[in-house]
């Protein structure tokens, strides 16, 4: 379990890194918190010819307050998120979900960029990404371009960026939500979920103005339920509510079996959460509405 | 050689060191990260080893092409069955049971492959990144053949064969037969049965197999550094092997990161590295990365019982019938056997209860996936599955309590020594005593109370009993495994105080974490009348000791601790001798504590240092013929060996959202004998719960039926981490056992107890579904498909 032979380099700006990258031929892979990337090398099932390694670029960390949004470079460490009070004020639902991300020794290193650009399909950032409408801002050698998250996880491990393009920044909008919620569940606390939900409503007294779900572990990318986000809305508020959203959500997925769960298990596990998250989020909403 | 006497309470006068939770003496240094590991070995300038491991489950060998490799940077010799074919003499793991089939352990695959992740091919290079590298050059050309992954197919006719020599798929088959068990089974008031399943499993040790091979040019000598719990079998086995004498070849387990079995059995890789470094007269390293310690280190269980027990109107167990498929890979182990396990499984079957009649066939069968091997508790914690399943399965047709049920039916004190229906026999152990205090220590009818009023309210919350009994410290009038020709019998102790007056204790046994520094120590203390920090203990090492087999079903508390307290007496009676010269005093005057001998009743005495000055230094003080080498060498055999015995009771609540099984409250009274030290006494009980929990819940080695592994890694293969082990109540019931010091064994019973109480909890909680639990592990995904199944069969009804 050794890694193949690579090059390695650790540039000082994120030019020199997308020249480097350029210089490898779509052969070179960038190195962040490596906390995906050196088990991949070590079965060497990826074989980069060189490294890119952008620790040693200043100015990637930093979790930033732009008003309507938050601005997170990539090099933040998940822990930074993890604490962060400004993300546990302004980004509630990330925060929450932090606390879920592996375990304590991978979030010290791991990094927003370097999860997002893994696109796990089990993981919370990607999912987060596409709960908020991140848009997540790359540069290659023709520039900065921003990319929507919905648009950014292709499929199972793979984003849409180019061979040389590397992740420098992503923003989150704050929501506008009376109530949410963020429920996961995993065989142990920080593994991959087998299913997990994010949800947040907007509500009056007596109904729903507004949702927002998305859902992972239960595809090959996380998904933004949109369908069920307007079915929701649509239905009324009582006591059945969270009992027929759960039956929407599971109405919307239909994952495949693996080792960890069949995909019957997955959908029941998530139709469960959904009815938790939904109770949640209403609870909460019901304080402040 | 021995001389056995029962133990009582005066055996040490005034013990201050037996009994006290003394701080384990490895600690600091493992703490601190100054232990040393096989891999921390540095000889001069080594070589590094890596393997190619086939990917082809079954499939014959026709070419080979290592020329690539040969040529690649920093490669200094490719090794195939070929090359090295004149360089040993293949290993057989032999018994004397009939129906066996005896597989030759070979260093590497030679003509055909078995399983995937066995070795072809092995590179030594000048490190392990381009030994890695080479191995990719390495050209095998296969001819595959019908996989064979389910022993239950294995066994058919027409299915092909692993080893064609022997002319059969199913290495050893064996039944034991007591009593008229198809009458008794007629006569019963109650049958209960079905098949239960213990899935595959991996030992998983913290510290991977581990090999350093240090060759010493001058006098073509070997010394291998092994992450072995064997190392006195290894030493032999090897020597016999390679014709290397042992004074040419010393085998070393320095620390060792954990064992529980997958590092008792001679490895393929463990002669490789020998036959390797004596070839090249050169050092060689290989450490197991953890994909290979998953895939090629002796795996566990992987056994299908079907099995019946009768019942009286009254509750009691009359008779017992099992067939037990063990699938035991694609070979036989050394020393133990494939029979091992499977075997095993049977014999103990029948538990601590009084069942009259008994019937129990098993048959061990090759497939295509690695051996099983040892795992801690061997047999016993299928057996007690199947067994304390049928106990609550006949309690519940019969409507008593599971607690009362077993009350009626384990061996009584007065009732020993007993021989159950299998043949096997308990010495006086405290049955009933650990039921009690088990109970007791859960507020058993408390929580009864407890569990109807969470079910009132839907609540899914399960209360689970399991009570066994296994033999430990076993003797040489017991194989340790069924036939086979090597002593497991006994074990030496050698202590020695030099001309400093420092004391050095020598044993064979081998630690991998029991922590037998401590304890041996503790037992030299009080026995010899030292000071405890005065004492080295060395172990693992076969040039200290001329015969041993090392550490492994329970045996070192007790046949070293015993070998320990012999050896202590000796050396003791020796110095008695020395200082009543010293002291002008009678020997029976003296008295030994504290590293002094001292006149009783004054204040005249002499230390350890002035005695040892006195015999060695000292040309004056003493005559000659009274100067006697201050050392003692006992070599003990407990010949039956004890018994040991727990019940453990774990209450457990489903979500029925998640199908997540939360242990609320653990319990486990255990007999663990005299305690040499209740500290480690407790950490064995919990780490054995602790994986205990993993059989029950979490782990399997998911093989597919093309004998590819799918849970190669620890994403996959999933164990209990720190939140999913309960906190435990640990009660000792220490009822003293006949042998030397009245020791029993006990690093395997938290495993072998643990997955029967916590199947009996999770069956009792899905009790208002009508299910029953007879598979493990009781994943979350399992529990799903349980309820679902009774949803769905209750739906059709109404």
């Amino acid at each position: 379990m050794k890694p193949a032979k690579f090059d390695y380099i650790a540039p000082s700006t994120v030019d020199l890194a997308i020249e480097a990258l350029v210089a490898s031929n779509g052969e070179g892979k960038v190195l962040a918190g490596g906390q995906s990337l050196l088990p991949l090398l070590n079965f060497r099932m990826a074989r980069p010819s060189i490294l890119v390694d952008l620790n040693r670029i200043e100015g990637l960390s930093y979790i930033e307050d732009r008003e309507d949004r938050i601005a997170i470079g990539a090099l933040t460490r998940h822990r930074d998120l993890e604490h962060s009070p400004l993300v546990a004020a302004r980004l509630p639902v990330m925060s929450a979900a932090m606390r879920h991300v592996a375990h304590l020794a991978i979030r010290n290193r791991g990094t927003i960029g370097g999860s997002l650009s893994h696109a796990d399909p089990a993981a919370e950032l990607p999912m987060l990404a596409m709960f908020y409408d991140a848009s997540i801002a790359v540069r290659g050698p023709k520039g900065l371009r921003t990319i929507a998250a919905e648009d950014f996880f292709v499929d199972a491990l793979t984003n849409c960026l180019e061979p040389d393009e590397i992740v420098v920044e992503v923003e989150f909008p704050v929501l506008d939500h009376d109530g949410w919620a963020f429920e996961e569940v995993a065989r142990r606390f920080g593994d991959f979920a087998l299913a997990s939900i994010a949800l947040s409503v907007r509500r009056t007294e007596t109904k729903l103005e507004g949702a927002r779900i998305a859902v992972m572990g239960v595809a090959d990318t996380p998904l933004r339920l949109r369908e069920a986000e307007q079915e929701l809305v649509a239905l009324p508020l009582d006591a059945q509510l969270p009992e027929r959203f759960s039956e929407i959500v599971a109405s919307k997925v239909s994952p495949n079996d693996d080792l960890h769960a069949s995909g019957e298990y997955r959908t029941h596990l998530l139709k469960q959460l959904s009815k938790r998250a939904l109770r949640t989020a209403l609870e909460a909403g019901e304080r402040t509405a | 050689m021995n001389s056995d006497r029962p133990a009582n309470r005066s055996d040490v006068l005034r013990p201050k060191n037996v009994g006290a939770p003394i701080r384990r003496t490895e600690d600091p240094r493992l703490l601190t990260g100054s232990g040393e590991y096989t891999a921390d070995r540095m000889p001069d300038r080594p070589l590094h080893l890596a393997f190619l491991r086939s990917g082809q489950p079954h499939a014959k060998i026709t070419r080979i092409d290592t020329t690539a490799a040969s040529e690649a940077a920093g490669v200094v010799a490719v090794l195939t069955a070929e090359e090295i074919v004149d360089d040993f003499k293949p290993v057989i793991p032999f018994s004397r049971m009939a129906n066996y089939y005896a597989t030759p352990i070979l260093p590497l695959a030679s003509g055909k492959v078995r399983y995937v992740g066995e070795a072809i091919a092995a590179i030594v290079a000048t490190s392990r990144y381009l030994a890695e590298d080479a191995l990719e050059l390495i050209e095998v050309d296969y001819e595959p053949l019908k996989p064979i992954a389910r022993a239950e197919l294995a066994v058919a006719e027409d299915a092909p064969l692993l080893h064609e020599e022997a002319g059969t798929n199913v290495l050893i088959a064996r039944e034991f037969k007591k009593g008229d068990v198809g009458k008794d089974m007629a006569a019963a008031a109650v049958r209960v049965g079905g098949r239960f399943e213990m899935t595959r499993k991996a030992p998983l040790a913290m510290e991977p197999r581990s090999y350093t091979a240090e060759y010493e040019k001058r006098r073509d000598a070997l010394t291998l550094y092994t992450s072995s719990n064997i190392p006195g079998i290894i030493r032999d086995a090897i020597s016999e092997s390679l014709s290397l004498p042992g004074h040419r070849l010393r085998v070393v387990a320095p620390d060792v990161g954990g064992s529980f079995g997958s590092k008792g059995s001679l490895y393929p890789e463990e002669l490789l590295i020998c036959i390797a470094a004596r070839r090249l007269r050169r050092s060689i390293k290989w450490t197991a990365d953890r994909l290979e310690d998953i895939s090629s280190s002796s795996q566990a269980f992987s056994e299908i019982v079907d099995a019946e027990m009768g019942f009286d109107a009254n509750g009691t167990a009359t008779t017992l019938q099992a067939d037990v498929i063990g699938d035991v890979g694609a070979f036989s182990i050394y020393p133990w056997t494939c029979g091992l396990e499977p075997v095993q499984v049977v014999s103990f079957l029948p538990g601590p209860y009084k069942i009259q009649s008994y019937r129990g066939a098993v048959r061990g069968v090759a497939t295509c996936k690695p051996p099983t091997g040892p795992y801690r508790g061997v047999g016993r914690p299928v057996s007690t599955f199947v067994c304390e399943r049928l106990m609550d399965m006949g309690a519940k047709a019969l409507g008593i309590d599971p607690l009362e049920i077993r009350r009626r039916n384990l061996v009584r004190a007065e009732e020993f020594p007993y021989r159950i229906a299998s043949g096997i026999i308990w010495d006086k152990t405290g049955f009933i005593e650990c039921l009690d205090a088990a109970a007791e220590a859960a507020g058993y009818v408390q929580l009864r109370k407890h569990q109807a009023h969470a079910r009132e309210s839907g609540r899914l919350f399960g209360i689970g009993i399991a009570s066994y009994a296994e033999l430990t410290g076993i003797g040489s009038r017991i194989a340790v495994a069924p036939g086979m020709p090597i002593n497991t019998g006994s074990e030496t102790a050698k202590i020695t105080i030099d001309s400093t007056g420092a004391i050095t204790a020598a044993f064979g046994v081998a630690s991998h974490g029991q922590g037998l520094e401590t304890t041996l120590g503790q037992i030299i203390a009080d026995d010899l009348g030292a000071r405890f920090e005065d004492i080295r203990v060395v172990q693992g090492d076969s040039d200290e000791v001329p015969m041993s087999t090392g550490t492994y079903a329970s045996r070192s508390a007790v046949l070293g601790g015993g070998a320990a307290k012999h050896a202590s007496a000796i050396l003791q009676a020796k110095l008695r001798r020395v200082a009543s010269h010293l002291l002008e005093a009678s020997t029976e005057d003296l008295e030994v504590t504290d590293g002094k001998v001292a006149v009783l009743g004054t204040d005249r005495s002499v230390t350890f240092k002035q005695i040892a000055k006195a015999v060695y230094s000292d040309m004056k003080t003493l005559p000659v013929d009274a100067r006697e080498e201050l050392t003692a060498t006992y070599t003990y055999d407990p010949i039956n060996g004890t018994t040991a015995a727990a019940t453990h009771i774990a209450a457990v609540e489903i979500d029925p959202a998640t199908c997540f099984v939360k242990i609320h409250k653990f319990v486990v009274a255990e007999d663990c004998g005299r305690i040499i030290n209740p500290m480690i006494v407790d950490g064995q009980v919990h780490g054995g719960v602790a994986q205990g929990i993993g059989a029950a819940l979490f782990e399997e080695l998911i093989y597919d039926d093309d004998g590819q592994l799918l849970s190669a890694s620890l994403v996959d293969y999933v164990i209990p981490s720190a939140p999913e082990v309960p906190l435990m109540d640990v009660v000792h019931v220490e009822s003293e056992s006949a042998v030397a010091g009245g020791f029993r064994g006990m690093g395997e019973g938290g495993t072998i107890g643990a997955p029967a109480a916590i199947a009996n909890a999770i069956a009792d909680a899905l009790s208002p579904f009508d299910i029953d639990v007879s598979i493990l592990p009781m994943t979350p995904e399992r529990i799903f498909r349980l309820i679902q199944n009774a949803k769905l069969k209750a739906k059709e009804k109404s």
